[in-house]
């Protein structure tokens, strides 16, 4: 799924860099959150623009980045460089954009762990009500409706992915995966090469 | 993209059978959990779905903190003179 990591994170790199220049460069003094806020989109961006607008998710995260105004600037510097590759062509089975969020969310454990004991319960009264275990047709469709339930959870983990049908979802998410890490691989790298001491 | 799996995708939003094993088993085979510890075949397209789940909250919450973590480094740090240092330590 990717070819060269080490080729691919130094590119990651390189336009992570990009990004946090405008941190030194814009505002002489930037609050400790307004940095890290710059720092982080910086890398999301310079995941985004190093895969190139192949993937779904990646061009979820430079729309979504592109509606805050604060962004533009931003925005513009890590990718204008590479001219306004974000689609290849009109893709014809893709619906209307995503006009509901702002990217992904993460899901507190509780949730998960709440819906996970519903379905749990739920299965345990269709045992107890037959007075022996589900049947085979049962059980399959449990399993289905665990499986589309945890579906959706991920729609929230993947960007752009609540307007994905699940087959394209889990696509999507197989290439993020791998590219997400590679991304938390360059920053790793990047503060653990760093100096920490300060005068 | 092959005509296949456009096809495969046309008019139907649910996913197949077939096609949740097949992407399923590739799920499994990049998550590190379930790749070092128990057997693959024990693990079901829910557990794999929600390992994946947390796989990636995970991966969110590490660019959180080393964003943070950069933030506060790079306050005297000027990213350009240890730009040639960092890129040469990555050529792995």
């Amino acid at each position: 799924m990717m070819h060269n990591p080490s080729k691919v994170k130094q590119k990651i790199l390189k336009k992570f860099i990009m990004g946090l220049r405008s941190c030194n460069s814009s505002h002489e003094n930037l609050s400790v959150s307004e940095r890290r806020r710059i720092i982080k989109l910086s890398a999301d961006l310079a995941l985004a623009s190093v895969r190139n607008g192949s993937r779904r998710w990646s061009r979820a995260i430079i729309e979504e980045a592109s509606r805050s105004p604060d962004n533009k600037g931003l925005v513009q510097q890590m990718l204008g460089s590479d001219g306004d590759n974000h689609l290849p062509g009109p893709i014809p089975w893709e619906g209307r954009s995503d006009r509901n969020g702002a990217g992904h969310v993460t899901k507190s454990k509780s949730v998960v762990a709440a819906s996970s004991k519903k379905i749990v319960k739920r299965c345990r009264r269709v045992r107890r009500s037959n007075g022996r275990a589900p049947r085979r047709n049962e059980a399959a469709s449990i399993a289905k409706r665990l499986v589309k339930k945890r579906t959706q959870l991920l729609k929230d983990f993947v960007p752009g992915g609540r307007d994905m049908d699940d087959v394209s979802l889990i696509e999507e998410t197989l290439d993020y995966m791998v590219w997400l890490r590679a991304q938390v691989d360059v920053m790793r790298a990047l503060a653990c090469s760093l100096p920490t001491t300060s005068s | 993209m092959s005509s296949r799996s456009r096809s495969s995708r046309q008019g139907s939003s649910r996913i197949s059978d077939d096609q949740i094993v097949d992407l399923v088993s590739k799920l499994r085979s990049l998550l590190p959990e379930i790749r070092n510890g128990r057997r693959s075949d024990k693990v079901s397209a829910s557990k794999v779905l929600q390992e994946t789940c947390n796989y990636i909250r995970n991966l969110h919450q590490e660019v959180d903190d080393l964003s943070e973590r950069l933030s506060q480094l790079l306050q005297t740090i000027d990213p350009d003179s240890a730009e040639a240092s960092i890129i040469r330590s990555l050529i792995m």
